[in-house]
């Protein structure tokens, strides 16, 4: 019986002339779960992409079961019983869950569509990983993790003995993806290996066997995951040198409010939100999924004209019926999910940062492209994006540097007041401590910010006060020095403290 | 290494000017295989002049299309415009006003289909499909089903508009075309308008996000679509000295999309450049010449025309394909 599921040896690949993966070694024993770490773009995905199929290496061999195979495409892979289940979920919205399941690969009663037996095998599917789902309910009807489950099931109906998750957890609560770890615990059992890649390091100990930390295409370490290797070790591999995880909170001296909400409700997602914001403040909402907290501000941003109560902007009562409304009066909005609100894909990467700023950079009629080129490199530099060209498309970025760029774009019109939803989605450790500095930064000069997280450390490291939502509610407020992520933990779920 | 970016820079070049290489390649072709009769002046000016209205058209109708619309009304509305710029111009022997009053009638009427799409997000194919039948049935109403010959002092002024020679050479309303081209080529890479429009038609819930009235661009593309479709019209009334309530403008949105799409903008938004519609445009120009200088059945005329449609969208393709590998 061989001990390693998948060797890849000396693996190499280049992108026009940029060498991203210099002979990289990585194996994955059978029924581990092993951690593939490392910052944004140092060839994580680009590895696994070669894995899955999806792009061929330049040079290197890949053994599956001592066996050396040749992956052209993402169809030989399945062959080879390797899923890739992507970053982005890759599943059609408007099709019922079984179908989604079966997509491709359709059960058929001579030449018909056997409904039945895949909602059966479905069903059986699902049961096995302990779900409760009717496969026949939209798959649009699914909330983010759900979704990322019939992903896992959707691998599990082809056979996957070796499973390939892309920062799974990464638009995920804390309930969602203890459901994804047990799933995970159950399968490894069973023979399946995982290779899992994530940033968030405590995630890593608490479900990983093995690790390999990648940096700038190189393997740096490949090792047993072993009691004494914690999250400062992993990150300190990750980075190269040994990073702080001290707070970065301390206390500023708050100004005056300059947001204000009364009864704020909305019939769907809402009610009677009462909270305060003040200039030089950090304020943090957290809660689990269907806390709402999303739609709130998104409403305050003016997307939900159809509020009830009242939103008070440096003291006056405002209407915010538009998004274009609420940017006048000094508000900023960092959307959570990046692929679908985010990232305007046609567009540059310059374009993509200057788009709400237009209207200053232009002369009478005409955008000062020079102004554009400086404002833009201005926030290359002091978010630390790396890029090869302003000009190229933002497709070409890695996530993180993707989430930079979009951070950049809702910097760019100076706001008052700064909502972040979910900021550092997708973002390796150091960027997330590089977005940290710069969100205590805007505050020191006199920026109110608001961040949603659904990370309670993250909320607690960085915020003077806290708000806890519970299914609409605000049910809870805390100071920063009497939160706690158990505390918090408490009010999300709905308990009392 | 060197050789590695010039094989980029050629992949580059070739997938942004796909719809130019395409067209290159005809107009090769035509050449070897027509010889002179196609390649001399008098045939080339014709091919550029011919196309000239539905070059104007297809410039409006690009803005629609990369912002993730579509305008089927633009056939009937060119009729219309250019039917009230006639009459202005025949009851009041005033050019100019005629004019100025094609253009604001054609902003009014881009500004309901832009309102109606964005305000209540319509599908555009459906309110422009409303538009058309109302605009064509309101020519006809108004004017009896016929046509309306440009008369009075002034008639002899307004037909030379189109049917001068600039130089002796070029017709004016090549010309037109050309510098309306420019225009509005400019103003999509250099305004904020035009900015936004590419922004609505890739992501526009990013583009609301980022604090953009993107009701406010949706209506912009329109009127700018209306206000070339009104040019056209005052073009085309002049050229041929009278405009037809039921004939004129017919097909005319057809024509136009086939021109965006061969010149490589997305159907489904965010991506194209004018300079890709006008050699659209010439392509469908140089194969409808092809075509009458080879003497091919005016029947089959349209078969032919669609093969070749499809082939120069298939090439087009197998260049983006090869670039994205």
């Amino acid at each position: 019986m061989p001990k390693y599921i998948v060797e890849m040896k000396s693996i190499e690949k280049a992108f026009g002339g940029n060498k991203v993966l210099h002979g990289v070694d990585f194996c994955l024993q059978k029924g581990s779960v092993h951690a593939l770490l490392g910052e944004n773009g140092t060839g994580k995905t680009t590895l696994m992409n070669i894995l899955g199929g999806v792009i061929p290496c330049d040079k290197g061999e890949i053994y599956i079961n001592n066996v050396r195979t040749k992956i052209n495409s993402p169809s030989d892979a399945e062959n080879y019983n390797i899923a890739f289940i992507h970053q982005e979920i890759m599943l059609i919205n408007d099709l019922c869950i079984y179908e989604n399941l079966f997509l491709g690969n359709e059960l058929k009663k001579g030449s018909i569509i056997n409904k039945k037996a895949m909602i059966h095998k479905s069903r059986n599917i699902l049961n096995n990983m302990g779900i409760e789902l009717d496969p026949s309910a939209l798959t649009s009807t699914l909330t983010a993790s759900y979704k990322q489950i019939i992903e896992i099931a959707s691998a599990l109906l082809k056979n996957a003995k070796v499973i390939i998750m892309d920062e799974p957890t990464a638009s995920l609560n804390h309930t969602e993806i203890e459901r994804i770890f047990m799933i995970m615990e159950t399968l490894r059992t069973k023979g399946v290996s995982f290779i899992f890649i994530s940033h968030k390091l405590n995630e890593v100990l608490k479900i990983c066997d093995h690790f390999t930390v990648m940096r700038d295409g190189s393997i740096v370490i490949s090792d047993r995951l072993t009691a004494e290797i914690d999250e400062h070790k992993l990150a300190g591999y990750m980075v190269g040198t040994e990073v702080s995880f001290n707070s970065a909170y301390s206390p500023r001296t708050i100004g005056k409010v300059i947001l204000e909400t009364k009864n704020l409700s909305h019939k769907k997602y809402f009610e009677n939100i009462n909270l305060t914001l003040s200039q030089n403040e950090i304020i943090g909402i957290t809660g689990l999924l269907g806390d709402g907290r999303s739609e709130l501000f998104a409403t305050i941003y003016g997307c939900n004209p159809e509020y009830t109560g009242e939103i008070i902007v440096n003291g006056k009562k405002e209407n915010l019926s538009s998004t274009s409304m609420a940017k006048k009066l000094g508000i900023s909005y960092l959307p959570n999910n990046r692929k679908e609100k985010g990232i305007i894909k046609d567009l540059s990467i310059s374009q993509n940062m200057s788009i709400a700023i237009l209207d200053k950079l232009k002369g009478l009629f005409l955008i000062n492209k020079r102004n554009e080129f400086s404002s833009n490199k201005n926030f290359v530099k002091k978010l630390n994006i790396k890029l090869h060209s302003l000009n190229n498309s933002i497709l070409n970025l890695s996530g993180g540097n993707q989430q930079k760029v979009i951070l950049a774009k809702t910097l760019s019109s100076k706001p008052s007041i700064l909502i972040l939803d979910n900021p550092t989605q997708g973002v390796d450790i150091y960027a997330k401590f590089e977005i940290y500095n710069i969100i205590t930064k805007l505050a020191e000069s006199g920026v109110g910010v608001v961040i949603l997280s659904n990370e309670p450390q993250e909320i607690i490291n960085l915020c003077d006060r806290i708000y806890v939502m519970y299914q609409g509610e605000i049910k809870k407020e805390f100071n920063h020095n009497e939160a706690s992520q158990k505390k918090i933990m408490i009010i999300a779920t709905g308990g009392t403290l | 290494m060197k050789s590695i970016l010039n094989k980029d820079n050629f992949k580059d070049f070739t997938n942004q000017n796909s719809a130019f290489i395409a067209f290159i390649g005809l107009f090769l072709l035509a050449i070897i295989t027509c010889g002179t009769t196609f390649l001399n002046m008098g045939n080339l000016m014709n091919i550029l002049r011919n196309n000239s209205i539905i070059g104007i058209v297809s410039l409006g109708a690009t803005l629609v299309i990369i912002n993730g619309s579509i305008d089927l009304s633009v056939g009937s509305q060119l009729a219309l415009t250019g039917l009230i710029a006639v009459s202005i111009i025949n009851t009041t022997q005033s050019i100019l006003l005629g004019i100025i009053i094609s253009l604001i009638s054609a902003i009014v009427f881009g500004s309901i289909t832009g309102w109606l799409v964005a305000k209540f997000d319509v599908p555009a194919f459906i309110v422009t499909l409303g538009t058309m039948t109302i605009y064509r049935s309101l020519s006809q109403y108004l004017f009896d089903g016929g046509g309306l010959l440009v008369s009075g002092k002034s008639a002899k002024t307004f037909i030379s508009i189109s049917n001068t020679n600039l130089f002796n050479v070029i017709p004016l309303p090549i010309i037109f075309w050309l510098v309306l081209a420019f225009i509005i080529s400019f103003f999509m890479s250099n305004t904020p308008t035009g900015r936004y429009i590419y922004a609505v038609g890739s992501n526009e819930k990013a583009t609301r996000l980022s604090g953009i009235n993107i009701n406010r661009v949706k209506v912009y593309t329109f009127i700018i679509s209306g206000v070339f479709i009104s040019i056209a019209g005052i073009v085309e009334a002049s050229r041929l000295g009278s405009i037809n309530s039921a004939s004129s403008g017919i097909s005319y949105e057809m024509d136009a999309i086939t021109s965006v799409v061969i010149g490589g903008t997305s159907m489904s938004g965010g991506r194209g450049r004018i300079i890709g519609t006008v050699f659209g445009t010439l392509t469908i120009g140089v194969i409808n010449n092809m075509m009458n200088l080879f003497g091919v059945p005016p029947f089959l005329v349209g078969a032919v025309k669609g093969m070749i449609i499809i082939i120069a969208v298939l090439f087009q393709k197998r260049l983006n394909i090869k670039e994205n590998n």
